[in-house]
């Protein structure tokens, strides 16, 4: 591409090894601008940086340098309030502990985090911290933090408060759910203070995406002042953000005030209060009733009377990893053999799943993590498709020409049901011969332990996974061989290394590189089915604009207004 | 009558305590864990166990149990383990809205049960009669479910004329509740219909064939009086004990009709409590379904000793 | 005469009456225009649920992801569901686990109602206050309430909803058996087997037994509607039978988030069928009430 090298050289001569092999990568034509602008948010280039970059190595349009979110149609408007619809949460709003969609919004509307995971742009923008670059080998990571930030109290923003966050986050005696995400990657003494604007995070292992770890994805990690008593946190709703607590009643909504300090501008809204729904229905009939303006997300099962409607209001469809996992006991018959779990693979339609039980919104899922989702997914490799002829010529060529039987445990959960007869119709096809079990969620689960739980060990098992900024959970927990929610009991050394790799390399195109690996190595052997990640869903009126849904079920509302 | 009362009371109380202990046995049977039901199923089993440990949770039962017993009568109802704030406003708002259910129902139905049966009852053996009962009956034995979806279907989707969901938008005004409560409110009503009208019917029948009223009716008083005055009384009766032995239900037993129109009432609560293995909250429930059932028994005993003249002269010789 | 032989003539003079009683009953169920109507509508339901399958055009199972939520119409009589299935299908099939659980499940409460009102019955006094106590303690709840307890307890399933409602039932008719008892036990059969030196369980089971069959008949009729409603209940509140199986119940509670998108074929023959049914059962519990009665 054409490239005015001297001013390119210009901007190289000061920014680290990390970020010119990125650069690299760049000129070479390996990776393509927008994944250029996605990869160097996540390595800590600033959008100025690369916005500069970009024009250096010749000019065309894009978008994603722009730091605020969907294009607003006009000028905003101030003031007014608005009202949205969500789920409603299922237990206290606590930071450390909260794990349901409800909840984890509230955390959003009042806290910041170090970094946003913005979904709709898929990239990774500064909040609380404005720099963060990692060591070479990829196991420190260093965060500067923006300056002059005052807590709703008045109290001003530091690295204090930081380190104090994070060490409660991953410190196991707290039971946080946020150790699912730093359990063998960070501890408490990880956490160091640099100076006080500057945090230092010393990983236990090199991780490329560990900036992700501490965004927005990582839905608990809200920015609390030092010694905050997390159970109490329910009565201040204190943080940084945009939006103060006006109330907040169990069961019943939320009401919020804009921050008139906030240090990305004043809201323009007044205020916004969000109604709590146990279920979706009445979430629907609000938002076709006028009572509300929005619904933060919702599942397309159910929703038709929008989704027919979809010219009437603003839908928001996000791609997420929002994904159904289908395991098959590895280490039981009939599922030994390979080639018959890919037969089963091999049986099902999926573009006719994402029709029928998504109505169309879903993206076709290949058998691995790596969804479209993902920065760093291989789309390249080719997707599988249903194919009867070659399922029974490979469950003949493991010696079951006359099919087999086996039983699929799962959970009452959204689509799930109709998705497990789906699959056992398809696999039918091919004389595999499924019966069912739909439990509630708590018996599925269980203890959630191996051999306490029929998730885990049921001969064929089928879960939900919700969204996650990077793949990195779905390929450990569920595939390796220490992994924690193995269900299929896989345990394949070559995986395992290529994880590992994947975890700690820091630059795209060596991380798509060694996800290529891991899909086909995953297609081979097949110890899993995903068919498709579901888009999240966010509809409001047409006259509300510039809220910026995520994937996770949250909503920043910063920017928002009503015209 | 004072000790007729206190003995009633009595009863009433040790049953009560024998329902405690029922509901807290059966709750430590239920699956699940509440720990991990806050913190959802992929939290690290030692995250679990911490918390566990934090809502005392591990300790013998028979320590939860008092603990938990000598709380309650004092009128603390404890804390919530799913919500970790008190069990008592949860339970207060949400048996408020059982109530309030229960009382448009009540309203519609009662005069509509009393007049359908002493109706039906001047008419006898008649069409007019027959029709009613018929029609009173089926719809008695139908399930909530059933009444509940053709209503729904009908009145909410075909003619689009009222609202299928009972969740109102928050600080709704009265009058737009009631609206929402309309369709959940009838098919309570087409339940319990059948039921007073054929007590009603029952009663006036009886009271027709008494002396009294014959003789008053001979005297030349006018039919429309008798009924007033004496029947009326007398077809109350029944009806009291009728309401008196619905009132169980109604406050928590609509778990279906809370679940078909989506409103938060005091026996969806009792089932999510279950399903979290929510001990608190539970036992905080179900106890309190109890109580409102012991007090509407005693209270419907009671006026029915006094409003029945036969009762009332035995226990005063 | 020995006081065995007096014994055996009553027993045979009782057991002859019994006969005639028989006959009259039927007589007079089959005159019943209630009975005949509720039986037509049994017989209807339990012809669907035995030939059901092999009468319909199509499968109930049969899945076409290309035709869901499709409206009433000559090629599906009443639509499809979510999955493309046929819902006339369904509707025709799913009366089967409804007809196999219900008399099941009425059954068992019979079967322990039963014992327990002989035992409250005959023994009275302290056992008799002792498990009333329980038993209304028990009746305080709200049925529904009892039923779901128990369904989270034992996890979903045909089985769980056998056992819940024998539990709940068991108490209602224990009551119904014990006044019968209390009845009988003042009758001079049961002294003159006291006196010959039976046991209390013979006297129970072999003497007054045979004599409080009728009410219990009719318990277990009445019951059986319950039983229905109770079933329809729980299936639709998530603890009876699992997908796929074709259920009214379970049909009704996947398919009911469906219905504000206007999809309403997909729960109203279901609810339908289920009017139907408890009805028919109530017509026949009835009319048997009825042709018991002195």
């Amino acid at each position: 591409m054409a490239s005015n090298s001297i001013k390119l050289d210009e901007i190289r001569e000061s920014r680290s090894e990390l970020e010119n092999h990125h650069i690299d990568e760049l000129v070479a034509g390996r990776i393509s601008r927008r994944d250029f602008v996605r990869k160097g948010a996540v390595i800590g280039m600033s959008s100025s940086l690369l916005a500069a970059v970009l024009s250096a190595c010749g000019s065309a349009n894009n978008s994603s340098t722009a730091s605020s979110t969907t294009a607003a149609t006009g000028t905003p408007k101030q003031g007014g309030t608005l009202r949205l619809a969500q789920q409603a949460p299922t237990a206290a709003i606590n930071p450390l502990t909260i794990s349901d969609a409800g909840g984890l919004n509230m955390l959003a509307q009042t806290g910041d985090f170090l970094i946003l995971d913005n979904n709709q742009l898929l990239t990774l923008q500064p909040m609380l911290a404005t720099s963060w670059t990692p060591s070479n080998s990829g196991s420190v990571w260093t965060f500067k933090l923006r300056p002059n930030v005052k807590f709703h109290n008045g109290q001003p923003f530091t690295a204090k408060d930081v380190v104090y966050t994070f060490k409660q986050l991953a410190d196991p005696k707290n039971a946080s759910n946020a150790l699912s995400t730093f359990t063998s990657v960070l501890t408490p003494d990880g956490v160091v203070m640099v100076d006080p604007m500057t945090v230092a995070f010393h990983l236990e292992a090199p991780n490329g995406n560990f900036p992700y770890l501490v965004s927005s994805d990582n839905y608990n990690a809200i920015i609390v002042p030092d010694g905050t008593d997390f159970s109490k946190w329910q009565s201040t709703f204190i943080g940084t953000g945009p939006f103060t607590l006006k109330s907040y009643t169990q069961n019943v909504g939320a009401s919020f005030v804009a921050n008139p300090n906030y240090w990305a501008g004043k809201p323009y809204l007044d205020s916004t209060s969000f109604t709590f729904y146990s279920s979706q229905p009445p979430q629907i009939l609000a938002l076709q009733g006028g009572q509300v303006d929005g619904i933060v997300q919702f599942t397309a099962q159910g929703a038709q009377s929008l989704l027919n409607n979809a010219s009437s209001y603003n839908l928001i469809k996000l791609k997420s990893a929002n994904h159904r996992e289908l395991s098959m006991r590895n280490d039981q018959a009939p599922f030994t053999d390979a080639r018959v779990r890919q037969a089963v693979a091999l049986t099902l339609n999926r573009p006719e799943m994402i029709s029928a039980l998504l109505l169309g919104y879903g993206q076709l899922g290949n058998d691995s993590p790596f969804g479209p989702r993902f920065p760093s997914s291989d789309l390249s490799i080719p997707q599988r498709a249903q194919d009867i002829a070659k399922a029974k010529s490979l469950l003949a060529a493991a010696g079951h020409s006359g099919g087999i039987s086996a039983h699929l445990t799962t959970e009452q959960y959204q689509e799930i049901p109709a998705l497990a007869q789906v699959i056992k119709a398809d696999a039918a096809k091919a004389g595999i011969n499924i019966s069912l079990t739909v439990e509630s969620q708590t018996a599925y689960y269980g203890k959630a332990t191996y051999g306490n739980s029929d998730w885990l060990d049921a001969q064929m098992s089928l879960v939900d996974y919700g969204d996650r900024g990077v793949p990195n959970v779905f390929l450990e927990a569920p595939l390796t061989s220490n992994g924690s929610w193995n269900a299929a009991r896989f345990k394949n050394p070559t995986y395992d290394s290529l994880v590992k790799q994947y975890v700690a390399s820091i630059d795209l195109s060596t991380q798509r590189q060694i996800a290529g690996k891991i899909t086909n190595l995953l297609l081979q052997e097949t110890p899993i089915v995903i068919p498709y990640f579901i888009d999240g869903l966010t509809a409001t009126k047409t006259n509300v604009h510039g809220v910026n849904p995520t994937s996770i079920s949250a909503i920043y509302l910063n920017k928002a207004y009503v015209s | 009558m004072a000790i007729f009362i206190l003995k009633r009371v009595g009863l009433a109380l040790v049953t009560l305590w024998i329902l405690s202990v029922i509901v807290f046995f059966l709750g430590q049977i239920l699956p699940g864990d509440p720990a991990r039901a806050i913190l959802g199923p992929l939290a690290a089993p030692n995250a679990v166990h911490a918390l566990d440990q934090q809502l005392g949770t591990n300790r013998p039962v028979l320590t939860q149990y008092w603990s938990w017993i000598s709380h309650f009568v004092h009128g603390d109802l404890g804390t919530s383990y799913t919500y970790d704030s008190a069990v008592g406003p949860l339970v207060w708002k949400a048996l408020g809205h059982s109530l309030e259910l229960a009382i448009v129902a009540f309203v519609v139905v009662v005069p509509l049960g009393i007049l359908g049966g002493v109706w039906a009852a001047l008419a006898a053996g008649k069409r007019r009669d027959r029709v009613i009962s018929i029609l009173g009956l089926s719809t008695t034995v139908l399930p909530e479910l059933v009444t509940g979806i053709v209503l729904i279907v009908v009145f909410g989707i075909a003619l689009n004329v009222l609202p299928f969901s009972a969740t109102w938008p928050p600080g709704a005004s009265l009058p737009t509740q009631l609206y929402h409560l309309i369709l959940p409110a009838a098919v309570l009503v087409l339940i319990l219909f059948g039921y007073i009208e054929q007590m009603a019917r029952a009663g006036t029948i009886e009271a027709l064939n008494s002396d009294y009223a014959r003789t008053a009716i001979l005297k030349g008083l006018p039919r429309r009086t008798v009924i007033r005055r004496h029947i009326l009384r007398n077809s109350l009766l029944p009806t009291i004990t009728v309401i008196a032995t619905q009132v169980g239900y109604l406050i928590g037993g609509l778990v279906v009709v809370e679940t078909l129109f989506h409103y938060q009432g005091i026996g969806s609560l009792i089932v999510n409590a279950a399903t979290a293995k929510d001990f608190p909250m539970l036992e905080g429930g179900v106890l309190v379904i109890g109580i409102v059932y012991m007090v509407a028994t005693l209270v419907a005993d009671i006026v029915y000793t006094l409003l029945n003249p036969r009762i009332r002269f035995q226990a005063a010789e | 005469m020995s006081v065995d032989a007096v014994s055996v003539e009553s027993r045979a003079a009782i057991r002859s009456g019994r006969q005639q009683d028989r006959n009259e009953l039927l007589r007079e169920l089959l005159h019943s225009k209630t009975f005949l109507i509720g039986a037509g509508i049994l017989l209807f339901w339990i012809v669907a649920a035995a030939l059901g399958p092999t009468l319909v055009p199509q499968s109930p199972y049969a899945q076409n992801l290309n035709a869901i939520n499709r409206a009433p119409s000559g090629a599906h009589w009443f639509g499809t569901d979510q999955l493309g299935r046929d819902m006339f299908a369904r509707v025709i099939v799913g009366a089967r686990d409804v007809l196999i659980v219900a008399p099941l499940a009425t059954l068992v409460g019979t079967v322990i109602g039963t014992g327990l009102g002989l035992t409250m019955g005959y023994f009275g006094g302290f056992t008799d206050t002792f498990i009333s106590r329980f038993v209304e303690a028990f009746l305080a709840l709200p049925v529904v309430i009892i039923a779901i307890l128990g369904s989270v307890a034992l996890g979903p399933g045909n089985g769980t909803v056998i056992a819940v409602i024998g539990v709940i039932f068991a108490p209602l008719i224990a009551r119904t058996v014990r006044s019968a008892v209390l009845l009988e036990r003042q009758l001079d059969y049961v002294a003159a087997a006291r006196l010959r030196g039976e046991g209390p369980l013979y006297i129970m089971f072999v003497e007054i037994l045979p004599n409080v069959l009728p009410p219990i008949v009719v318990e277990f009729t009445v019951r059986l509607g319950y039983a229905v409603f109770t079933i329809v209940t729980l299936t639709f509140l998530g603890f009876g039978i699992q997908p796929p199986s074709a259920n009214w119940g379970l049909d009704i509670s996947t398919n009911f988030g469906v219905v504000p998108a206007g999809y309403w074929w997909e729960v109203f023959f279901d609810a339908l069928a289920i009017a139907t049914l408890v009805v028919g059962v109530n017509m026949v519990a009835n009319a048997v009430e009825q042709a018991f009665e002195p």
